[in-house]
């Protein structure tokens, strides 16, 4: 009987800790993203706002500047809840538009190129796969939300002092929370379509699509209905409601209830859960 | 145009360039009517090649024109042309007989020729038993066979196929090689693009090499062999009782570079750059008593020239 | 050579219009198209309800149309009182809005027969005022001009153009199935002609049938002899430029989504500007208002949307203020519009190259 030469060798160094796995995908797609010049300027437009209002609070913290610039104190607004409440819808809405740049492309390729079944047919989970891509919407957003907010709370407290700080120190709790509930959503929701529909194009068109489309559609249930629960279908409204909660903003334009809105929310949630669960499988029924 | 070039497939000095990716460069080539086939490693430029010739890309440079017209008038370019393509997918929800017959009508055939002409391709290509099904549920066999009877169906002069033979069967592939040599015989151009080299040998009436986006050769496989003869002499194998005897005579011939005595069986394997004048010695090296029982070349075939000139060069890389 | 361009064009609707009409994909097309009809018909059976309700409740809690109008913003809760009476319904909570101090906040409600009236109030002080009134024909004309200007036009014929126009290149390329076209004796533009009359005939007949049906809805709660007194005045007129302009706008909208899905690899940015550009139209200077679609559907609508108090503030901000161009210049303007755009989509589809894998 023939020998042959066992020239095989197994790898044998280290790998990869299986809990550390997911943010294999993440790296995998950070790369290619940043050499899109129009991410990478979109995203440095999205701090333009938070730049002006360090620039805001900076101004308004320097009595001399107040003065050369012929400003009545009392008239520059405080930096307070609704200031963090302004901050965070426009804030908000930049991480709409970042998820629905970068959302369709996570999953949907995958689907379409059948990449899925080859990426879970390695000592890797759906819920590690699902994770890995999630992270790369979640950190990109945070750095447009939560981060400068809670940047321009330590910039006040350093122009203002502690005992503001202490005061207010709440509103970091706010800022914190309350954006991480909406990019949780909104990653939630990008990676449930870009698993639904396997075009990266109608994807984009439908997260826009479940933003704008509802919150038109909820508006055109409350006027013809003379009802407020057209609301419900707006996404938007929906967390203004929240924020202005967190916020102590006060009274609201709407009729919904913090409780109700933050259903919505939970119900919006586990269904992506649900979707992300059905459709990200290591196989695919052709019909 | 002359007569000549409008039957003829023409590229002068064609290059295309993928942003500063070369797909080809400055390809000249004159195709007649016949089999040719496009041979070269993957990444070659072949298939750039035959999406320049259809029109659906068009080059950087250069000037192309099918049977004297030129590939930007799809209107009238399809109705000489046949492109099978080597994409696998197809218009979704259509069955393999709708997928032929509404391709037809888009040429403006009327519905009772487009039947006609539907049912006699599918016919051909042998899918007449799976025509009602839908294509998504065809075997890769059947879709590439579907594939050739869309580029067939309306008859036309020039049949451009990219490796048609890829995941058919034996008995499909000597039938579709088959129809390929009937076509060249009726005087249509089919080019085609293939890597099996016995395949490329059996069925092609000129070859052309390409790599690295160049057009290294292109002619008849003897006549790209002759061209190379001088760098790589032909390989021919001569059995016989004495062949320590006939190395050694053979040796005295001018056109012969080398002659080895292989040690298993009584061979000996000549090299040499004139063929012709090595066979009218080895008559009369047979007059003299050296019993030869065969003689054959063993490397003027496709898959040699092929080596020869494309294997060098992708080895120096 | 006319014959068979047109003999191309029927075989490319005849093909496309399989995958616009009766297609899995666009399922979405006909939810976004529909529900407007569905809400239009909920209202019909709701409203001659709430009117019976609010006459019975009427002259149970009588309030005089002028004391009700009297109530502003910032009035207290005992001055409303003083001024109408008892409510006929009255909520009121205590609670919190935020982690702050607790707030007394709630509403109460009056009617006086026509119109019912909802008051807001956040520590015992009106802060808003909702009005809903008693539907008749003229006011449900008015809702109908604002659901179609505001979510109709803009939105749902807006996204479902998006849908179907951009998908007949730009899907066939990510479907990898565009070359089979590409690879028949046709003219690229005779290709897209047919390509865009198939998502045409796909989109107007959704729209206006959409339309159509909200119309009917809208109308269904009247009696045959206010129809009758409408029909013979202007209704009839009103019907058919609402699907003129619905028409319009899917031809309008579909030959820049056309263009856009030939031009761009993502076409969702470009329709994301588009889009925004459409929506800030009511706050852009006069010359660049006249560079939008919606400018010329809305010139052509034959009814002016609402600017009731109790709208959205976002549609109270988008209703247009701006003088409005006669419907014959409009038309004239968007059929230029979408020539100009079927010219740029016929050179770009000349141009056009199969290279899927960069896509």
């Amino acid at each position: 009987m023939a020998i042959a030469k066992q020239t095989y060798r197994q790898y044998n160094s280290t790998l990869t800790p299986a809990r550390m796995r997911f943010a294999i995908f993440s790296r995998f797609y950070y790369a290619p993203l940043f050499q899109s010049k129009f991410i990478v300027l979109f995203l440095a437009a999205c701090l333009f706002y938070p730049i002006g209002c360090a620039a805001y609070i900076y101004i308004t913290n320097n009595s001399m500047l107040i003065m050369a610039l012929s400003l009545r104190p009392d008239f520059v607004p405080a930096i307070d809840g609704s200031f963090f409440y302004s901050y965070s819808i426009v804030q908000g809405t930049m991480a709409l538009l970042l998820t629905t740049l970068i959302g369709p492309n996570l999953i949907a390729p995958d689907l379409a190129n059948g990449a899925l079944s080859l990426y879970l047919s390695r000592p890797v989970s759906r819920t590690q796969y699902i994770l890995g891509k999630m992270i790369v919407l979640l950190s990109l957003e945070s750095l447009i939300t939560w981060v400068p907010g809670v940047l321009l709370f330590v910039i006040k407290a350093e122009v203002t002092g502690f005992e503001w700080a202490r005061n207010n120190a709440w509103l970091v709790g706010a800022t914190v929370i309350g954006l991480s509930i909406w990019i949780i959503m909104l990653s939630l929701i990008a990676l449930t379509l870009s698993a639904l529909v396997k075009w990266r194009i109608a994807a984009g068109a439908l997260i826009l699509g479940i933003f704008f489309v509802g919150a038109g559609f909820g508006n055109a249930i409350n006027s013809i209905l003379h009802t407020n629960y057209g609301s419900l279908i707006n996404l938007s409204e929906v967390i203004r409601i929240i924020w202005a909660y967190l916020y102590r903003h006060g009274y609201m334009d709407t009729n919904l209830t913090t409780f109700q809105a933050c259903s919505v929310l939970f119900i919006v949630c586990i269904l992506c859960l649900i979707m992300l669960a059905k459709r990200v499988r290591a196989f695919e029924v052709v019909k | 145009m002359n007569e000549s070039s409008n039957n003829l497939i023409i590229l002068d000095n064609v290059s295309r360039f993928y942003g500063e990716v070369l797909g080809i460069n400055r390809v000249t080539l004159s195709l007649k009517p016949g089999i040719t086939s496009l041979v070269g490693p993957n990444g070659a430029g072949k298939t750039t090649l035959m999406n320049l010739i259809t029109g659906l890309i068009r080059p950087s440079r250069g000037r192309i024109s099918v049977l004297g017209v030129s590939p930007s008038e799809p209107q009238k370019l399809f109705r000489l042309v046949g492109y099978a393509t080597q994409f696998d997918s197809f218009p979704k929800g259509l069955s393999g007989y709708q997928f032929i017959y509404s391709f037809l009508k888009l040429s403006g055939y009327k519905p009772s020729k487009c039947k006609e002409m539907t049912l006699s391709v599918i016919e051909q290509v042998g899918l007449s038993d799976v025509a009602q099904r839908k294509v998504a549920a065809y075997s890769k066999g059947m879709r590439q066979r579907i594939r050739l009877a869309q580029a067939i169906a309306h008859d036309p002069r020039v049949i451009v196929l990219d490796e048609p033979l890829n995941g058919l069967d034996p008995l499909v592939r000597a039938e579709t090689i088959a129809l390929f040599r009937r076509y060249a015989d009726e005087g249509r151009h089919v080019i085609i693009s293939s890597h099996v080299m016995h395949e490329v040998d059996m069925i092609s009436d000129e070859v052309v090499f390409i790599s690295g986006g160049y057009v290294i050769a292109e002619g008849q496989i003897q006549n790209v062999r002759n061209e190379i003869k001088q760098e790589r002499p032909l390989q021919m194998l001569v059995r016989c009782k004495k062949p320590a005897a006939l190395a050694s005579r053979a040796f005295e011939q001018d056109n012969v570079v080398e002659a080895r005595i292989l040690t298993e069986g009584d061979a000996v394997l000549i090299k040499t750059r004139d063929v012709d004048q090595f066979c009218k010695s080895l008559n009369y090296l047979a007059m003299e008593g050296i019993d030869i029982e065969s003689m054959a070349p063993i490397d003027d075939d496709a898959n040699s020239v092929y080596e020869y000139l494309i294997g060098d060069e992708e080895a120096s890389k | 050579m006319n014959g068979i361009w047109l003999l191309q064009i029927l075989a490319v609707v005849r093909l496309e219009i399989k995958k616009t009409f009766l297609s899995r994909r666009s399922l979405w097309v006909y939810l976004l198209a529909f529900a407007p009809v569905i809400i239009f018909f909920v209202r019909s059976i709701n409203e001659p309800r709430q009117r019976d309700r609010l006459a019975e409740i009427a002259a149970k809690h009588p309030v005089s149309t002028q004391a009700l109008n009297s109530i502003k913003e910032e009035t207290t809760y005992e001055q409303v009182v003083e001024k109408l009476g008892e409510p006929y319904l009255k909520n009121f909570r205590t609670g919190r809005r935020g982690p702050g101090p607790e707030h007394e906040f709630g509403f109460v409600r009056y009617t006086d027969g026509e119109t019912d009236v909802v008051l807001h109030f956040f520590d015992k002080k009106v802060v808003r005022i909702s009005k809903s009134q008693v539907d008749n024909l003229p006011r449900s004309q008015t809702v109908f001009a604002t659901s179609f200007q505001f979510y109709f036009l803009r939105l749902a014929v807006f996204f479902g153009c998006v849908g179907v126009f951009v998908n007949l290149f730009r899907g066939e390329m990510l479907d990898k199935s565009l070359h089979f076209y590409l690879l028949t004796p046709m003219r690229r533009e005779v290709l897209l002609a047919g390509k865009y009359l198939a998502g045409l005939l796909a989109t107007v007949f959704i729209f206006t049938s959409s339309t159509a049906l909200q119309w009917w809805a809208m109308l269904r709660q009247f009696d045959q002899s206010v129809l009758a007194d409408f029909f013979a005045g202007d209704g009839g007129s009103q019907f058919w430029t609402y699907l003129g302009v619905t028409s319009l706008a899917c031809i309008a909208y579909g030959s820049i989504f056309l263009t856009v899905g030939l031009i761009f690899r993502n076409p969702i940015i470009p329709a994301a500007v588009v889009l925004l550009w459409e929506g800030i139209n009511p706050f852009l200077p006069a010359a660049l208002k006249k560079i939008s679609v919606i400018y010329y559907l809305q010139s052509i609508c034959p009814v002016v949307a609402s600017k009731e108090s109790n709208l959205p503030a976002l549609v109270k901000f988008l209703i247009s203020p701006t003088q409005l161009v006669t419907p014959l210049f409009a038309v004239i303007c968007i059929i230029i519009v979408t020539l100009i755009m079927l010219v740029l989509a016929g050179y770009f589809a000349r141009r056009m190259e199969i290279n899927y894998s960069i896509d």
